[in-house]
């Protein structure tokens, strides 16, 4: 076995695919690292000032109420130290949820801080042409997917041809034994120009001041790159799948340039927009802006009279319980829209599943920490934090004797002032363990696919007459 | 002769699993893009027309001219079906004011209704071509003179007395006209799903522009082919014939464009020439601020403030917008007033000589700044991006993507005329203010004497240029694809003639 695939290798390492494909990687990953190198340093540095500033901001009130009425303004998201190896279309996302103003103020009332989820919209003042990123994604999904395919789709079929299959066959060597070796061979020869680049890549940018990967990004890379190999492994077994069954090797290749086209091309991009076409969409921005403004009314016919009756504890109250179930009621149908936008995305996702190539892309997002399944975490975060905060409030509240203990009206709250390092503060993280749940799916599904093309390549060289 | 070499090479081309292949490959990835495209572009009009609704009702629904804010929107281009371009990418509504000269840097995006779904791809039409089609072309060139010479029947077909140059022509006929056929099947089917869907209203240009996008795919797919057929000509064996195809293939259509976009990218730092500008931009402002202010010293009234003390049911708002990066400066200000109290009749006449003044100056200004401003954008936002457009072209996908965009009008060009659509438009409503005395009457901030008849208002309309101006603006790029086309012809040609088989 050993024999066959160091023949396959040497005759793969001196053959001008292995030089183009050398060149094509080293190139397009120092593009990569460069990339990276140039956005990654403005990117975090925007990021610290808006965190620092939304800090300051909290910290510099030390009135309960003001707290508590203003809260914590935006959260932001943090951005990931391996942005380039998916970037996962984190700039059409965005990158703070919380709200930073005052809604209504009627009198002494004003409307509490709330979780709200603003969308952005995609850079309207760029007028250059449509980038796809030089991902790690793009570089293997598409590119080092088209290569594995030109390794193999040959490399039965070819020696058919040429008549030296038969030869092989003639030996004593069983052939699951050639199938496998075939398949070590064309691994490795594809393994070593991958290694090449990837060095560099990750040299370039280990090199910069700018950027330090700390060890849980390294465990991160470790986990993608074998990621990466399973991946090759799944279409290196597709090219030998077709290589066998077809008679001539144009043949062969015309299939596999067909599926490669069919799964990279066409599914990633038309299964999700017609599946989010025909799944029920989410409310509209007009139905959601006439929904809010409706509950306003409701709320405050309910609580208007009652409102500014008089001066007593009782109206009082009335004003807490006004102020408390408006930012309930927000809350919850920002909350409501948010879930519903979700899950129209999260249906057109699984749906594109069956592409191994959204898989894959799928599972590089949530290993660099970046995409749709990052923000979703993000977003669960700053949730928690936001119940951490509102007790926080309560609790401070509870421990003032002298407080009416009336949240949400400044009269009704403590008038102590609040020690603001103790105001707890939000700080985005990242969780290895919820990662990998989360993308323990899509890891199954992949192996998966790479177990069945192997066995039908295994089934189809066993069977094949020479 | 020729026609029975033609015939011949047809016959083959034709009778082949990777024509059959080609066929039905092309013809699901349309069909099925084409439905998804029909559906977007539906959803973008039906979003717009209910833009137009509420802006509509919205100016209808203001008391005075100062409120009078009038916004246009973006009608979507059904030919993005074809070729996107920017068409999604810039914003899709804006605001006309006197204050200041609209770009399609001030444009917004009317509200999304998922605007996570942004982050699943889509393609168009003319990128299916891009991928599909030329990997096609080289599937049929890259053995169809190496095969030949492998199998030793080129040398059987020299012996008689063909030209070499008839022999090559054959090739390059029979293998386009097998090419067109899943090229203008596909298109015929996406053009009976275009053409069936009420929605979706194409004009007789429209099917020219479809017929100039057509033109272009066909120079496209040519060039593709030569460039297959120039491999074949220079290499021994049809193995390694493949092998470079498919890596030049890679190279040309996946790499080289994503990997010149991301190399050149544009800083977010201001150019010293933008910043020049600026500086003189809000230097114009500032000296319209002094006069400003100046006329609120001296005028009859005391003190200087701009409100004339006049309060009520209603607002006052004053400042100045800024955007260094778009070069954007003005003064903007607002003063409406839906009651007014009888004690401030006084000062009434004297907010409407304020007026008088301060409007047709802020014209005058915001005309002065926009000269200024509208040579800096061209010189850096717009020239910067026309550089890496120009690399592009480097690769044949570049020339192809921008001919079709400029065919389908959704290139830059086509949608800059929008925009200078809007300042027409502003121009049209300042003078229809103008004519109505809107500046200085009491209309303009209070609406105590009745709220003002926008019925009158000419309404915004929006035509895409001609056929020849979108033939104008793509002919560059075709005539270059075609220029390719012979060059590597030629090459081909002289390769052959002097090679020995």
């Amino acid at each position: 076995m050993w024999h066959i695939a160091k023949r396959e290798l040497y005759d793969n390492l001196n053959s001008l695919r292995f030089a183009l494909t050398t060149v094509l990687l080293l190139g397009l990953m120092l593009t990569n690292a460069l990339m990276h190198l140039q956005e990654h340093p403005a990117k975090i540095k925007k990021y610290r000032s808006s965190v620092a500033d939304a800090l300051n901001a909290l910290r510099s009130r030390t009135d309960l109420y003001d707290i508590a009425q203003r809260g914590p303004g935006l959260l932001y998201k943090k951005p990931s130290a391996l942005g380039f190896c998916a970037e996962g279309g984190d700039t059409l996302l965005p990158d703070a949820v919380g709200r930073n103003d005052t809604v209504w103020e009627d009198g002494e009332l004003k409307s509490f801080w709330t979780m709200k989820y603003p969308s952005t919209t995609p850079d309207l003042k760029d007028i250059r042409s449509d980038i796809t990123k030089v991902d790690w994604a793009f570089i293997i999904g598409s590119v080092l997917s088209l290569i594995a395919l030109l390794f193999t789709f040959d490399s039965i079929s070819g020696e058919r041809e040429r008549g030296t299959l038969r030869l092989i066959v003639a030996n004593s060597i069983p052939r699951h034994t050639v199938l496998t070796g075939k398949f070590l061979g064309a691994l490795i020869s594809i393994t070593i120009p991958f290694t090449l680049a990837v060095l560099m890549n990750l040299l370039v940018i280990s090199m910069s001041s700018h950027i330090r990967l700390d060890a849980e990004a390294w465990g991160r890379l470790s986990i993608i790159i074998f990621l990466v190999l399973v991946y090759t492994c799944l279409f290196l077994a597709l090219g030998l799948l077709v290589s066998a069954r077809a008679r001539q090797s144009a043949v062969s290749l015309v299939i596999l340039l067909l599926t490669w086209i069919v799964f990279v091309v066409f599914m990633p991009s038309v299964l999700p927009s017609i599946v989010s076409g025909f799944s029920p969409a989410p409310m509209t921005a007009d139905e959601f802006q006439e929904r809010i403004v409706q509950l306003d009314r409701e709320l405050l016919n309910k609580y208007d009279n009652r409102l500014w009756a008089d001066e007593t504890l009782k109206t009082k109250q009335v004003r807490s319980e006004y102020v408390t179930r408006d930012a309930e009621i927000q809350e919850r149908l920002n909350e409501e829209h948010l879930t519903q936008q979700i899950d129209q995305v999260q249906r057109a996702r699984t749906v594109s599943r069956v592409s191994p190539v959204t898989i894959f892309q799928h599972l590089l997002e949530s290993f660099a920490g970046t995409g749709f399944g990052r923000h979703l975490q993000f977003v669960e975060n700053a949730q928690r934090y936001a119940r951490q905060f509102r007790e926080f409030v309560v609790d401070t509240d509870r421990s003032d004797p002298e407080s009416l203990h009336l949240i949400g009206v400044r009269e009704g709250m403590s008038q102590k002032p609040v020690n603001p390092a103790a105001v707890p503060k939000f700080e985005d993280t990242l969780s290895l363990s919820k990662d990998f749940n989360a993308a323990a799916v899509d890891l199954l599904l992949l192996t998966l696919f790479v177990i069945v093309l192997l066995s039908g390549a295994y089934l189809a060289f066993v069977r094949v007459e020479v | 002769m020729i026609t029975t070499l033609i015939g011949r090479e047809l016959l083959n081309n034709l009778m082949t699993f990777r024509f059959a292949a080609a066929l039905f490959i092309t013809l699901l990835l349309v069909v099925a893009n084409t439905v998804v495209l029909i559906k977007d572009y539906e959803q973008r009009l039906e979003s717009y027309n209910a833009s137009v609704k509420t802006h509509h009702q919205e100016i209808r629904e203001k008391q005075t001219y100062s409120a009078g804010e009038v916004e246009v929107d973006r009608p979507p281009n059904p030919l993005s079906i074809f070729n996107v371009g920017l068409d999604k990418r810039l914003g899709n509504e804006i605001w006309i004011s006197h204050n200041y000269v609209p770009t399609l840097w001030e444009a917004r995006m009317n509200a999304s209704d998922n605007p996570y779904l942004n982050i699943l791809s889509s393609i168009d039409i003319v990128f299916i071509f891009e991928v599909v089609l030329s990997l096609m072309a080289l599937l049929f060139a890259y053995d169809a003179l190496a095969g030949e010479r492998e199998q030793g029947t080129l040398r059987l077909v020299l012996t008689h007395p063909i030209r070499r140059g008839h022999i090559l022509l054959a090739k390059y006929i029979s293998a386009m006209l097998c090419l067109l056929v899943p090229l203008l099947l596909s298109l015929l089917f996406a053009l009976i799903l275009l053409t069936t869907t009420t929605s979706i209203s194409l004009e007789a240009d429209d099917f020219l522009r479809i017929g100039g996008i057509v033109l272009t795919s066909i120079a496209y797919l040519s060039v593709f082919y030569l460039i297959g057929l120039l491999i074949s000509a220079v290499t021994q064996r049809t193995g390694t014939a493949l092998m470079l195809a498919m890596f030049v293939w890679g190279a040309l259509v996946l790499v080289y464009p994503n990997l010149i976009l991301a190399a050149i990218r544009s800083s977010d730092i201001p150019q010293a020439k933008a910043v020049s500008t600026f500086n003189q931009i809000k230097q114009v402002w500032d000296e319209f601020d002094r006069e400003r202010k100046q006329y609120l010293a001296t005028d009859d009234f005391p003190g200087e403030d701009p409100t004339f003390n006049i309060n009520g049911m209603g607002f006052f708002y004053e400042h100045f917008p800024e955007d260094p990066l778009t070069l954007l400066y003005f003064y903007y200000s607002m003063m409406t007033f839906g009651e007014l109290d009888e004690k401030f009749e006084r000062e009434v006449p004297h907010a409407q000589n304020y007026f008088r003044f301060l409007i047709p100056s802020t014209i005058k200004t915001a005309e002065r700044a926009w000269l200024l401003r509208k040579q800096a954008l061209e010189d850096t936002l717009v020239r910067k991006s026309n550089m890496k457009r120009t690399l592009l072209k480097l690769s044949p996908v570049g020339m192809y993507d921008a001919a079709t965009q400029a065919w389908a009008g959704t290139d830059l060009k086509g949608v800059r005329d929008f925009f200078n659509a809007v300042r027409q438009y502003r121009q049209t409503v300042i003078d229809y203010l103008d004519s109505k005395n809107a500046f200085a009457s009491r209309k303009w901030f209070a609406a105590d004497e009745g709220a003002v008849d926008w019925s009158t208002l000419p309404a915004f309309s929006f035509k895409r240029s001609g056929i020849e101006t979108n033939a104008k603006r793509a002919l560059p790029d075709l005539l270059l694809l075609l220029t390719v086309n012979l060059l590597l012809f030629m090459i081909i040609f002289l390769i052959f003639i002097k090679s020995e088989v």
